[in-house]
């Protein structure tokens, strides 16, 4: 059933889309290595991409467990990534106006309750409300932190942003040290020969790091979905008054899917922070909810394997963009928009959306179905 | 100082409800909250700027602006329109969506209106050509400031929504409106063509946009950005008022305004909560109606 033992059967269980998807992905990883190889790609610069889709996965993930598992509309995601960055870089900046100087892993801890004060402080009161305004609130509350972070100079350095961020693992054993002391190697020559020097180590370093992350939470998040948990928040998707009427507590439950999601959301605001080495203000702007939204929709509301592709692509339209001959922000800006139409015309479930559900939106209210299209009719594998 | 923010809260309280109301309209009948809102305003305000590059040099002047300028704002109430009505029968007929896939779908298209406006006029701020002129004289010593273009603003506006009013209780049409927000499947087993009612609602609303997003820019200036950086303004003057009711969202809208021009107000008796804060108390307000009265002051009835 799985990949290695029955490769042919695990293929044939595709679904079209899979198998594109798939294709798509093994073609554009093809691409990467030979640019790479062909001296298109310096080496930092593609682990530094892979760094960001490894941060955008993680706020597509974080943000699938509170839209897709729960049905919850979060328009708040780019306050926690900030309330992540900011809560890291206050603890361990130097020039932080809080405390600063604390070895990064508490700063960690300390961006991670925030961010789940955070969300009680923008959960208690919205998640009572019905879907639309749920929508609405929440991105106001996030604007009301990103206005806090912006005028409150004593707290957070106000639009100068927080500088002297160390590296994550500053203070570690050997891996702070990892940099400097592997060798710098050069493969090839000429001006396409690749140069393996500290940058590059430090870019391994911390793609190693946000693949820990990711890791963690997508395995907490599978876990999570597959658990008796999850599927009550499925329920509460599809009906929440059929889920209340089963005698759940559908607030106390999606609470727990929303500060699940949003510590999640947090622990890519930490990555970034010590990555960037700098955050600003602009870091809450509303864009990057949006980022994450068009992420978890072109994955496929639900899945946390299509948050991953979702963060990859969103990766592809902010840096694929760069080195045009014009300004750039708004091809940007107007490719999200046509991909946001495009999907919610032609394909509103998104490119994976997940398999093998048994509870979906409508199921109760009318005779049950499945989704139009995307789901298997035998499980992976049988015949 | 109290005159003066009541003054100024009047001006910008015109531009809020002329945004509101349309919100609110098209909530009511098509059934979304739509994020594409504040960026039709936008469009209004570039479609003027544009117009008003054409025609400016024309004769007479009331109020303090040129003729041409109010060619220009006819321009943009119609360009706005023009959009919303393109849109709707490209985009949103052709949907099979609840209201959050739509609200979604709002969001790419306000998307893509401001990259489209970012890429023809860049990011940078602008102004209409345009004197700015001094605080009406005869004002000044009660301690108001505002121009005679704020007078005007103030006049249109209230024009536009008497206008409205008269629409809505007294014509065929405004009475479908009014049915059709009650009770769609009702209006249409009584046989109102809510297609067509459907897409004045959208004619209407986006006209209201297009209007408030012209004086948005003679009251300020004009960015890509400016109707996005108020669309959270007009969903608390709307949710404020009653989601779907539009003379909820004229009184919504009216209220955000003046809480907001009367911001710096709270630090003078001695809360120290600045201007820079004025959106923030907004959306507060938003979410502490939300939670207390969620039909708004209102309710949801038109």
């Amino acid at each position: 059933m799985s990949l290695v033992e029955d490769p042919r059967g695990y293929w044939s269980g595709l679904t079209v889309a899979e198998k594109g998807v798939t294709a798509a992905i093994v073609l554009f990883a093809v691409g990467l290595v030979v640019s790479l190889l062909g001296g298109l790609l310096a080496p930092t610069y593609f682990l530094f991409l892979v760094g960001l889709a490894g941060m955008y996965a993680l706020l597509s993930l974080g943000l699938n467990s509170q839209w897709g598992f729960s049905g919850l509309i979060n328009f708040s995601v780019a306050a926690f990534f900030g309330i992540g960055a900011y809560g890291t870089a206050l603890a361990s900046a130097s020039s932080s106006p809080v405390a600063g100087g604390l070895p990064p892993i508490v700063g960690l801890f300390a961006a991670l309750v925030l961010a789940a004060l955070l969300a009680l402080f923008i959960g208690i009161p919205t998640l009572r409300l019905r879907a639309d305004y749920l929508a609405i609130a929440s991105i106001g509350l996030a604007e009301v932190v990103r206005l806090i972070v912006l005028n409150q100079d004593s707290w957070t350095n106000g639009s100068a942003g927080v500088r002297g961020i160390p590296g994550f693992f500053e203070g570690w054993p050997v891996l702070a040290t990892f940099p400097d002391t592997m060798p710098t190697i050069v493969l090839g020559s000429g001006p396409g020969a690749m140069v393996l020097n500290a940058p590059f180590w430090q870019a391994l370093l911390n793609v190693g790091l946000v693949l820990a992350f990711v890791g963690v939470s997508y395995l907490v998040l599978r876990r999570a979905h597959r658990s008796p948990w999850g599927r009550v928040l499925r329920t509460i998707r599809s009906d929440e008054d059929l889920a209340s009427a089963l005698g759940k507590n559908t607030y106390a439950f999606k609470m727990q899917a929303f500060v699940l999601g949003s510590l999640i959301m947090a622990l890519a605001g930490v990555f970034y922070a010590h990555l960037n080495l700098y955050v600003s203000p602009g870091d809450l702007d509303p864009i990057t909810t949006f980022y994450v939204w068009v992420a978890v929709i072109l994955g496929g509301s639900g899945s946390n394997r299509g948050a991953l592709f979702g963060g990859v692509v969103i990766v592809l339209i902010r840096e694929g963009t760069r080195g045009l001959p014009f300004e750039a922000a708004p091809i940007r800006l107007l490719a999200i928009g046509v991909i946001i139409v495009l999907l919610m015309r032609f394909r509103p479930q998104g490119i994976l959306p997940p398999q093998k559900e048994l509870i979906w939106p409508g199921t109760v209210d009318e005779t049950p179905q499945q989704p139009d299209s995307g789901v298997r009719e035998t499980k992976a594998g049988e015949k | 100082m109290v005159l003066d923010q009541l003054a100024s809260g009047l001006v910008y309280s015109s531009i809020i409800v002329l945004g509101s109301i349309g919100l609110s309209l098209v909530y009511s009948i098509a059934g979304f909250a739509n994020f594409a809102h504040g960026d039709t305003m936008t469009i209004g305000a570039y479609t003027a700027l544009v117009t008003f590059g054409a025609v400016g040099g024309i004769g007479g002047s009331v109020l303090g602006l040129p003729a041409g300028f109010f060619v220009a704002l006819v321009a943009g109430i119609a360009m706005a329109a023009l959009v919303a009505v393109v849109t709707e029968k490209l985009v949103y007929s052709g949907m099979d969506l609840d209201s959050i896939g739509l609200l979604i779908a709002s969001i790419g298209l306000a998307f893509i209106y401001r990259a489209l406006i970012q890429l023809g006029f860049s990011a940078q701020s602008t102004r209409y050509g345009i004197q700015s002129l001094r605080p009406i004289e005869a004002l000044v010593p009660y301690g108001v400031r505002i121009t005679e273009h704020d007078v005007a603003i103030f006049v249109s506006a209230s024009l536009l929504v008497v206008g409205l009013h008269v629409l809505l209780q007294y014509s065929d049409l405004g009475r479908k409106m009014r049915a059709m927000a009650d009770n769609p499947d009702l209006a249409r087993v009584s046989g109102i063509r809510t297609e067509r009612v459907k897409l004045w609602t959208w004619i209407i609303g986006a006209g209201l946009a297009g209007a408030g997003g012209v004086f948005l820019g003679l009251y300020s200036q004009l960015t890509p950005r400016m109707g996005f950086n108020l669309l959270l303004l007009i969903f608390a003057a709307v949710i404020l008022g009653g989601i779907g009711s539009v003379y909820g969202a004229m009184l919504g809208g009216f209220l955000i305004g003046m809480i907001n021009q009367l911001t710096p107000l709270l630090s003078d008796i001695g809360i120290p909560i600045g201007i820079e804060y004025a959106n923030a108390i907004a959306f507060v307000i938003m979410v502490v109606v939300l939670l207390v009265r969620p039909n708004g002051i209102a309710g949801e009835a038109t």
